[in-house]
């Protein structure tokens, strides 16, 4: 699969939670459809993210999230906008109870993913929401 | 669909004599109580010991954790208590450092110091039932020295609570990581241990293949990496402290995942209560017979539980708890349905508590022991899941053991490769789970559950509770506690911080200041971030 080629993506768990499988596997998942995956692990603050971001030029940010941290999540959609990053999307995966993720997506979070997600739900939105995924697909 | 155990094994339609040529009874099973205790430790099973049920509490201020303790008293929990700490105290900071004070209080209970616990426990026995703490592997010698504390301060003997509050410096590597560095997790919890070894503290550590498992190992894998842990911890207690095997066998108990493919659950214990009696009398040539007897207690799977109808989840919490229960245990917690939602919800805690209970007092499953014994089946579950998990132990040990293993990354790999296979079964529909990628409803059709709401502001307040309170504290104690902790620190690896970590405990040093401390005596910077400096200046 080539899907992901010429994308440029982070996978990255948010502040303390050290439950690390969903964002292993997504960023596996990625990899292996062509994507280049910038996977930064466990204890990222927003704004080692946002520091990652900016020098790798990524695409897209994916955030693996276990019940918690949502406002530190929402502080990076912050931080990327007020670095003129405002255009990368981020995007949520893991255990997100679904009023949270409504709140999320009026706050700015292009889209969170539920637990059960197939990976063809996960790759077909990033290639097509990716920054620039209109001008690569041209 | 894959008719097929999770290790590969293909199952056939049928079982019959053909599949357990060569069974003998009395070594590979024996009588219940006898060895190699396939069949459990208790001649008469749960009617001499019925099982521990409990289910795991801690989220807010160590007040509402303290709470929702005496709720699930009132709802039969009596056996014990299972405490989960939350990410700031299990990643060795207070809450008023910086990255505390944004998560304080949630994902468990937020307890970095000796405050914390008295308040946890306010009004609740600490003998009379089991106490369990758990957490990440850094943060177990402080765990360790509350209960020693405060069992002092209630005029108790330390040797009289019994539980567990330690855990194993390999679950960083199973997606349960602290930002310790592994000598200094392995170090202190061989401290631990031999502390309550040496003062018969019945405190036990938790050897936890659950985790490895929920991160997606198989069961056989799991086996082998159970085995490997434990032998690889009382080794190092025996060669590098000066213990006997029969002493270091009361230090680990293993917290095993239990999923819903029914009968592989059952082998899997079964085959684990036999692998490990064979190590501990074959290799470590244990005298007694208790030190050939493995604690296990079960913990049924978080990952099984489904975002998609929450509610299917109570069914299949209700068949792993019932495969917990014939498979045999000696304390079993639960998931709960909106495990892929939120932290459990009080509904959802008594549902898996009301779970344990059914099974317990309704299905007749606890009046006799073990059941399927001698199941052409079962037997030969067992003898699979004990083959596959002997080939993988053996090659673990051919590399010289669980640290060599994880050294060369072997453990690692086979890790996220598994992890990759289960999650492709799913997305290839070769594995079913209904709701998900079967049988699915529109999302609009799907009933709402309760969901319990962590909010950020209660960490704001722990974290200015904190940051007020460590002011009132005795401050020419916490200097002489901590400037000793520092002394003793410089003293090598086997040098117990045990003492000086209970003292300093005393005088209220938090868990950032003991860990702080300690790390640098060992040339760390005092903060794992290296975002605040210490207070205190020790040379």
């Amino acid at each position: 699969m080539h899907k992901g080629k010429g994308i440029k993506v982070i996978i990255s768990m948010i502040g303390l939670d050290g439950h690390t499988t969903g964002g292993e596997i997504v960023a596996r998942v990625l990899r292996d459809a062509g994507f280049e995956v910038i996977y930064l692990g466990a204890t990222q603050t927003p704004e080692m993210i946002l520091k990652a971001a900016i020098q790798e030029d990524v695409d897209a940010i994916g955030i693996s999230s276990h019940a918690s941290n949502f406002h530190q999540i929402e502080y990076l959609v912050e931080l990327l906008k007020d670095n003129g990053m405002g255009d990368v999307p981020v995007i949520c995966g893991g255990n997100i109870p679904k009023h949270v993720a409504s709140r999320l997506k009026g706050n700015g979070i292009a889209e969170v993913f539920p637990p059960g997600s197939s990976s063809a739900q996960i790759i077909d939105y990033v290639t097509a929401n990716a920054r620039g995924a209109a001008r690569k697909s041209a | 669909m894959k008719r097929e155990t999770d290790y590969g094994y293909a199952l056939k339609g049928a079982y019959g004599p053909e599949d357990v040529t060569g069974f003998d009874y009395s070594r590979d099973l024996a009588d219940p109580g006898q060895y190699p205790y396939t069949r459990g430790y208790f001649p008469q099973g749960y009617r001499s010991r019925m099982w521990t049920q409990r289910m795991t509490a801690g989220l807010g201020t160590s007040a509402a954790a303290n709470l929702v303790l005496k709720n699930y008293r009132e709802m039969g929990q009596t056996g014990g208590i299972c405490v989960i700490s939350d990410r700031v105290f299990s990643d060795c900071i207070d809450p008023d450092h910086p990255l505390g004070r944004r998560e304080a209080g949630i994902l468990g209970w937020p307890g970095c110091s000796l405050l914390e616990f008295e308040e946890l426990m306010d009004g609740i026995p600490l003998t009379g039932q089991s106490i369990t703490l758990l957490g990440s592997s850094a943060p177990s010698v402080m765990r360790l020295a509350y209960i020693v504390a405060l069992a002092q301060k209630r005029g108790i003997d330390p040797s009289e609570v019994h539980g567990s509050c330690m855990e194993s410096p390999f679950e960083n590597y199973f997606g349960q990581t602290d930002v310790s560095p592994f000598d200094l997790n392995l170090k202190l919890f061989l401290d631990a241990g031999e502390y309550v070894l040496r003062n018969k503290i019945r405190m036990r550590a938790s050897i936890i293949s659950q985790h490895f498992q929920e991160s997606g190992g198989n069961s056989a894998q799991a086996l082998a990496i159970c085995l490997s842990m434990i032998k690889e911890v009382c080794g190092r207690l025996i060669n590098e402290r000066g213990l006997d095997f029969d002493t270091t066998s009361l230090f680990p108990y293993e917290l095993v995942s239990v999923g819903t493919r029914f009968f592989d659950e059952i082998a899997k214990i079964r085959a684990l209560r036999r692998m490990y009696a064979r190590m501990a009398k074959e290799e470590f040539h244990a005298k007694t017979e208790k030190a050939c007897q493995l604690l296990i207690a079960i913990h049924t799977s978080g990952r099984t539980m489904t975002f998609q109808q929450p509610l299917n989840n109570i069914v299949r919490c209700a068949i792993q708890t019932l495969a917990g229960v014939i498979g045999g245990c000696t304390a079993l917690d639960n998931a709960t349905l909106d495990n892929a939602h939120s932290e459990p919800s009080a509904l959802a805690a008594r549902m898996s508590l009301n779970t344990q209970h059914i099974v317990a007092y309704e299905s007749g499953a606890a009046d006799v022991v073990d059941p399927l014994a001698g199941s052409y089946y079962m037997e030969a579950l067992t003898n699979k899941v004990e083959e596959e998990g002997y080939r993988i132990y053996n090659e673990i040990q051919g590399m010289g053991g669980m640290i060599a293993a994880l050294e060369r990354g072997y453990v690692q790999d086979m890790l996220s490769a598994e992890a990759a296979k289960k999650f492709q079964e799913i997305d290839r529909k070769e594995r079913l789970v209904v709701g998900v990628n079967h049988l699915v409803i529109p999302e609009e059709d799907d009933f709402e559950i309760p969901i319990q709401e962590v909010h950020s502001h209660d960490s704001e307040k722990i974290a200015d509770r904190m940051e007020a309170w460590k002011k009132t504290r005795d401050q020419a104690a916490l200097q002489t506690t901590l400037a000793q902790l520092y002394a003793d620190g410089k003293k090598g690896d086997r040098f117990n911080l045990m003492p000086a970590i209970i003292e300093a405990v005393k005088a209220y040093a938090s868990v950032g200041e003991v860990m702080g401390t300690i790390r640098l005596a060992r040339g760390l910077t005092y903060d794992p971030f290296d975002m605040i400096q210490c207070p205190y200046a020790y040379e």
